[in-house]
């Protein structure tokens, strides 16, 4: 903001030069922009309009589509018997799974830059998972969860008592957490791990001469100073998360039952399974107004406890 | 000087009648197929071959996807007018698609194409409202794969046709020992078993009944297989049941199985045991052995529909249907090659002959809803709840018939 008012100020005295120059510029940004703009526009900007005109019609595909008013979102909301769930699952996950990531990335970052070497082999080591991609990731880890599979396995020679993750309503959530968590804690460690090493050394080395402990370091000093790293992640981790999909396709299908039948997956199911595009996309627009509305939420939030230190 | 005029008169003639021969000629057709490994794609490209062969004019491209893949494709594909110009369809999904496709029974009578060398039932199949929208390669009923010398260790007599359900049980029972499951079922087995068992799912308005005392009691007995008597594996939810049962018969870790003829491509190869073939269990009454098929229909859109249906006629030629029985992929929608694949394909499989003309002998439409896309699924979610022992088959049964409702 302050920048900007004081290119202002400075621009009024020649204001005839200024604008030329910055209309030129416009054009050469505008141009730069073009590849991506388009592709903006082809991929995002056009279907998004797109499913808002679909949410209110009624088309399987194979003919054209009916207008057809609010009666998909009447049907999501009064009707549906699925809906609610899938609400409920959607949610569940993503608050579990935020605060886990956050957590474990956190901790393993503030490791990490404790380590006197091999910090670059672990950031690597933990970075991995998150270019692998999530499809191959979640196939491997269906073997390893799969009835009879490795995990059965191990639960029985520690003579553990634990139900199969896949075959149980209340356990699969946590099956599908656990191969999230395991494929991408890495990036936001590795966020984190950037920031702790921008932390200047000269503020906690006269924090320890006063007698801070390493408890308070954190706490006082290294976590204010990083949490627009964190608050970032923390946005980005949550609007990922509401729209979990690849996982549960490859590891449940949604089930057993409908435990684990989130926004994401719903959408594809009624969409290109039962061939009802217009009720897939009211779905999405009610994720949307989901993400939307916990995003401003969290920027709201960040008043109470982000520091921007300028 | 007239005769030069003459010579040049015809000489124009020709070349264009050549031209003009040559630029109607090369026609491309894109041939939109189902093909779940690359024995069944090299089969099928095999085919394409033979359009060309028969006329050279005609070039055919395949453009597949697996099986789960290519019901979600196809629709998009027509809503997006990129179909292509011959489409693969199947008998139970005809219903739902017969609108993208072209009408034959005109082309059939203008060529007095003889479709009376086709399996009767299956022509059936291919038709909506007395129309014909397909010509079918194939016909066949879900059968059980068994696994021979599982049966020879364990000293177990094969199943025969007219076996009971009891006998399946008490079948897969003898045989579960030593880590080998004796029975290997899928959620998706559960239309199969309960119109063998003679009950019904579907009521006499079409509407789907999961809930009626015989629906309920035929997934009672699936669901005692796997947990009171623990003779069949658990299948969780996930992306394809049928690959990890059927990966598990292979692997000969489970003693019997259900699946059709065109799944013996590949199979006797990749097996090192023996198998043998059985109907499906029966119940008190008869044995009703759900039959399915595919053909090839050509796209409404199509620009080139002479070409796609002188194209169809060859995929579904004696010769094609031959080739295709031979390597297992299929047993003939026509009568007459049938022979093929019990002496070809299913030579060293003991019992393919009586378990297919026992099935066919006692066959039955397979009864779909609308929304089969969705009960399928649903089976596959809520059948490994049952399957755990955290719900009973009323219950499982209750929350697929409230759930499909709505879809």
């Amino acid at each position: 903001m302050a920048d900007i008012v004081s290119t202002q100020a400075k621009a009024t005295p020649r204001p005839r030069r200024r604008s030329k120059i910055s209309a030129y510029e416009t054009r050469t940004a505008f141009l730069f922009l073009l590849p991506s703009l388009l592709g903006f526009l082809a991929f995002m900007l056009i279907p998004i309009i797109a499913s808002f005109g679909l949410s209110f019609t009624n088309w399987q595909l194979l003919a054209p589509p009916q207008f057809v008013g609010f009666s998909n979102y009447i049907r999501l909301l009064t009707t549906d018997p699925a809906f609610f769930t899938v609400l409920g699952n959607t949610l569940f996950f993503t608050v579990e799974y935020l605060v886990l990531n956050i957590v474990i990335s956190l901790t393993l970052a503030v490791w990490i830059s404790s380590l006197k070497r091999g910090q670059r082999w672990f950031r690597v080591i933990f970075f991995i998972p998150t270019f692998t991609p999530t499809i191959a990731v979640s196939i491997v880890w269906l073997l390893i969860f799969t009835p009879g599979g490795v995990m059965d396995y191990v639960f029985q020679t520690l003579a553990l008592h634990i139900p199969n993750l896949l075959l149980d309503g209340k356990l699969a959530m946590q099956a599908v957490i656990i191969v999230t968590l395991w494929a991408s804690v890495g990036y936001n460690m590795v966020l984190f791990n950037a920031a702790l090493d921008l932390v200047p050394q000269s503020y906690l080395e006269a924090a320890k001469i006063d007698g801070a402990s390493a408890w308070d370091r954190f706490w006082k000093i290294r976590l204010p100073l990083i949490s627009p790293t964190v608050f970032f992640g923390t946005v980005m981790t949550a609007i990922t998360s509401l729209q979990v999909f690849d996982q549960i396709y490859v590891i449940t299908r949604g089930g057993p039952g409908s435990s684990t039948a989130t926004l994401g997956f719903a959408i594809y199911t009624n969409g290109f399974q039962n061939y009802q595009m217009g009720f897939a996309s009211s779905l999405a627009w009610v994720m949307f107004v989901m993400i939307m509305a916990l995003t401003g939420f969290q920027f709201w939030l960040q008043r109470k406890w982000v520091h921007y230190d300028s | 000087m007239k005769t030069l005029k003459h010579l040049a008169a015809i000489a124009l003639m020709s070349t264009s009648l050549v031209a003009s021969a040559f630029a109607q000629d090369q026609v491309n057709l894109t041939w939109q197929m189902w093909g779940s490994n690359e024995n069944d794609i090299a089969a099928w490209q095999h085919l394409a071959d033979m359009v060309t062969e028969v006329h050279p004019e005609i070039k055919v491209t395949m453009q597949t996807a697996a099986w789960n893949d290519y019901w979600t494709k196809l629709p998009v594909l027509a809503a997006s007018g990129q179909l292509g110009d011959i489409v693969a369809m199947q008998s139970l999904r005809m219903p739902n698609f017969y609108s993208i496709l072209e009408p034959l029974n005109a082309r059939i009578a203008a060529d007095s194409f003889d479709i009376g060398a086709f399996d009767s039932s299956i022509i059936g199949g291919m038709s909506a409202n007395d129309e014909v929208y397909g010509l079918p390669y194939d016909v066949g009923p879900w059968m059980m794969f068994y696994n021979k010398d599982m049966f020879d260790a364990a000293g177990v007599e094969y199943p025969k046709p007219g076996w009971t359900f009891d006998d399946y049980v008490t079948t897969a029972k003898a045989l579960t020992k030593d880590g080998n499951y004796g029975a290997g079922i899928t959620p998706q087995n559960y239309s199969l078993f309960t119109a063998a068992l003679g009950a019904s799912y579907i009521n006499a308005d079409g509407q789907l009944d999961l809930t009626n005392a015989d629906a309920v009691a035929a997934a009672a007995k699936m669901i005692d297989l796997v947990v009171t008597d623990k003779a069949a594996p658990v299948v969780a939810s996930g992306a394809d049941p049928g690959a990890f049962i059927s990966g598990r018969f292979d692997a000969g870790n489970i003693g019997m199985y259900v699946d059709g003829p065109w799944a013996m491509i590949g199979k006797i190869d990749t097996v090192k045991f023996k198998i043998g073939l059985a109907p499906l269990p029966r119940g008190t009454g008869d044995l009703a052995a759900v039959t399915a098929g595919s053909g090839f229909g050509i796209s409404a859109s199509s620009q080139n529909k002479e070409a796609a249906w002188k194209a169809i006629q060859v995929l579904t030629s004696p010769e094609a249907l031959t080739y295709l029985a031979s390597q297992g992929r299929a047993l003939p929608a026509r009568t007459a090659q049938q022979g093929t694949w019990y002496d070809v394909a299913a030579a060293d499989v003991s019992g393919a002959r009586e378990a297919l003309e026992y099935s066919l002998a006692h066959s039955a439409t397979y009864k779909i809803t609308s929304n089969w896309n969705a009960v399928e699924n649903l089976f596959n979610q809520y059948f490994p709840l049952a399957f755990a022992g955290s719900a009973t088959a009323e219950q499982t049964m209750q929350s697929i018939q409230s759930l499909a409702a709505s879809q």
